[in-house]
């Protein structure tokens, strides 16, 4: 691109880093920090954030409404598909909602199961994200480690379930098939594995310089902006409150095998950071602890195709936070109403108050900070406005842009 | 939900109160929304708002607040008639309300008096048609509405 704003030589440039009173920049609907689309509103005044109005729903796609002319266990299939990293936890939140409808008990070995392949999961989403804010801030080498470690979960996933991200495992009354045999020990193996990354990790984010600068301080919320905008999962656990669904709400096998709660009580992307790896830490000690005690029986029952009539609320602990399914079932073959509320949607408005406050270069770390994925809940464009000016910028511009704010020696 | 205050709410808010499993339905009439929204948040006990859920049911819409406190769901049940659906917005006691009920307003077309979204769009294309139904609407059609968009 020719004359980008943020290419420090073009003509386009020197508007937006002037500090005139007000500019308005689009943030989207090609989403910088996430290949996925999302608009901002972000409103500046110089570099600083003063006001950001978010829009969604560039990737609806109606699944509510499709849920209705599908059958209950068609729609298991449907709501993985909602998001390609915790498609386990739509179909598994799904599940368990109807299932409180029905009578019957889910057997107590396809629990355990459905708590390891949560758990690995949540590993991998945790993973993922971390990888991400390497990425980000410019740190490829992180980048890259993390998601080759990442790749071993997924080959767990393709061992247990088949499949590396739409499992398709879990079904109404318990899971499809029961785990491989032999898979105890390679499954220790690499949660032990795992556990040695997550201490090299610990260390490094805390005491790597460059990553510690674009983090520490960065992104911040207290208790009190939590306790108005009801934020879920790590965003919540960052600002000291301990609210964690496996724990106060217990389901599939978290009953027995209860999780330790991690909080952080400094409110930055640096301790989500290492919140999440102590998340990651947790999960490998429950998946390892899971497969030690599991109980041998049978992972299903006949599926019903039929759910007896009744609203039902239900939700779980997903990678990102507290995932609400709301089921309405008349006693037919097909759900009259299910409504959901992914993790994003409720993180949405703190990330808005996250950004207030800091620069536009620390707009994709302190997006990616709140792990968004639009596709669950729903392109740069720049506006200056002292010049009626309009241009778009793509992410990958933003991000060398954020690389080059922070790098030694800047002219400011 | 320990019964005292279930009742205290069920009195103050002239509700009525159900109990299943770990959550309890509490039905309020319309205009009592706000005033039901912060008794229960006003103890900061169940002061997260999980989310708002909308549904059609034929001759008017049924709104659910569902709070969660630790171990319990309280939800705070209300309908509007589809003729007028018209709410008071419950954000000034409870911000988080905010992107919930532009969501109901975009896929159920209620009304939400003094939301600050009002007018403004969230989930739906800007040029959705203003003489369609809201497509989660009983009556609405998706092929339909893809026509009068121009998609087909």
């Amino acid at each position: 691109m020719t004359d980008s704003p943020l290419d420090p030589k073009s003509e386009a440039s020197a508007g937006l880093m002037q500090y005139s009173p007000e500019n308005l920049v689009p943030f989207g609907p090609v989403h910088p920090s996430l290949k996925e689309p999302e608009y901002f509103k972000l409103y500046l005044e110089g570099e600083k954030i003063v006001q950001v109005v978010p829009r969604i729903g560039y990737v609806h796609r109606g699944i509510e409404r499709a849920a209705q002319d599908r059958t209950w266990v068609q729609n298991i299939y449907l709501f993985e598909r909602i998001c390609g990293i915790c498609s386990f936890a739509h179909s598994m939140a799904y599940t368990q909602t109807a299932e409180r409808l029905t009578a019957f008990e889910v057997p107590r070995r396809a629990r355990y199961i459905r708590l390891i392949i949560a758990e690995l999961e949540r590993i991998h989403s945790h993973l993922l994200w971390l990888g991400l804010v390497g990425y980000w801030t410019g740190f490829d080498t992180l980048f890259m480690w993390v998601w080759k470690d990442r790749e071993h979960i997924l080959d767990l996933f393709e061992t247990i379930t088949g499949n590396r991200v739409h499992k398709s495992f879990i079904t109404i009354s318990g899971v499809r098939n029961d785990l491989p045999e032999n898979i105890i020990e390679p499954l220790k193996k690499e949660m032990k594995y795992l556990t040695g990354r997550v201490d090299y990790y610990s260390d490094l984010v805390s005491t790597e310089e460059t990553l510690v600068a674009r983090t520490r301080g960065v992104g911040r919320i207290d208790q009190d902006v939590a306790r108005r905008l009801c934020p879920v999962g790590p965003l919540l656990r960052c600002t000291g409150i301990a609210r964690d669904i496996r724990k106060e709400d217990p389901y599939a096998a978290y009953d027995e095998l209860v999780p330790d709660v991690k909080t952080s009580n400094q409110g930055d992307i640096a301790s989500l950071l290492l919140l999440r790896l102590e998340e990651i830490r947790e999960s490998c000690r429950l998946v390892t602890d899971a497969i030690e005690k599991i109980p041998a029986g049978n992972v299903k029952l006949a599926v019903p195709r039929v759910i007896p009539a009744g609203d039902s609320v239900g939700h779980i602990e997903a990678p990102r936070g507290e995932l609400f399914y709301f089921v309405r079932s008349a006693g037919g073959m097909k759900p009259e109403r299910v409504k959901i509320r992914t993790c994003t949607m409720a993180n949405i408005l703190t990330a808005t108050e996250m950004l207030k406050g800091h620069t536009l270069a620390d707009v994709p770390v302190v997006l990616t900070g709140m792990d968004p994925c639009f596709g669950c809940m729903d392109r740069i464009a720049v506006v200056d406005v002292a010049k009626g000016k309009e241009w778009s910028v793509r992410g990958e511009e933003l991000r060398l842009h954020g690389i080059n704010w922070y790098k030694p020696g800047r002219q400011t | 939900m320990e019964p005292e205050r279930v009742s205290r709410l069920t009195t103050a808010l002239e509700a009525t109160a159900t109990q299943q499993r770990n959550s309890t339905l509490l039905a309020v009439k319309p205009e009592r929304i706000i005033e039901a929204c912060k008794m229960v948040v006003e103890d900061r006990e169940f002061y997260h708002l999980t989310t708002i859920t909308a549904i059609d049911e034929g001759q008017v819409i049924s709104l659910f607040y569902h709070f969660w406190r630790g171990t319990e769901f309280l939800t705070v049940k209300t309908a509007v008639p589809k003729s007028d659906p018209r709410l008071q917005s419950v954000t000034e006691a409870l911000p988080a309300a905010l992107f919930y009920e532009a969501e109901i307003a975009d896929l159920l077309g209620v009304v939400f008096v003094g939301s600050p979204m009002t007018g403004r769009k969230l989930l739906l294309p800007d040029n959705y048609p203003t003489d369609a139904p809201s497509p989660l609407r009983k009556e609405s059609n998706p092929a339909q509405i893809r026509k009068m968009m121009g998609l087909d």
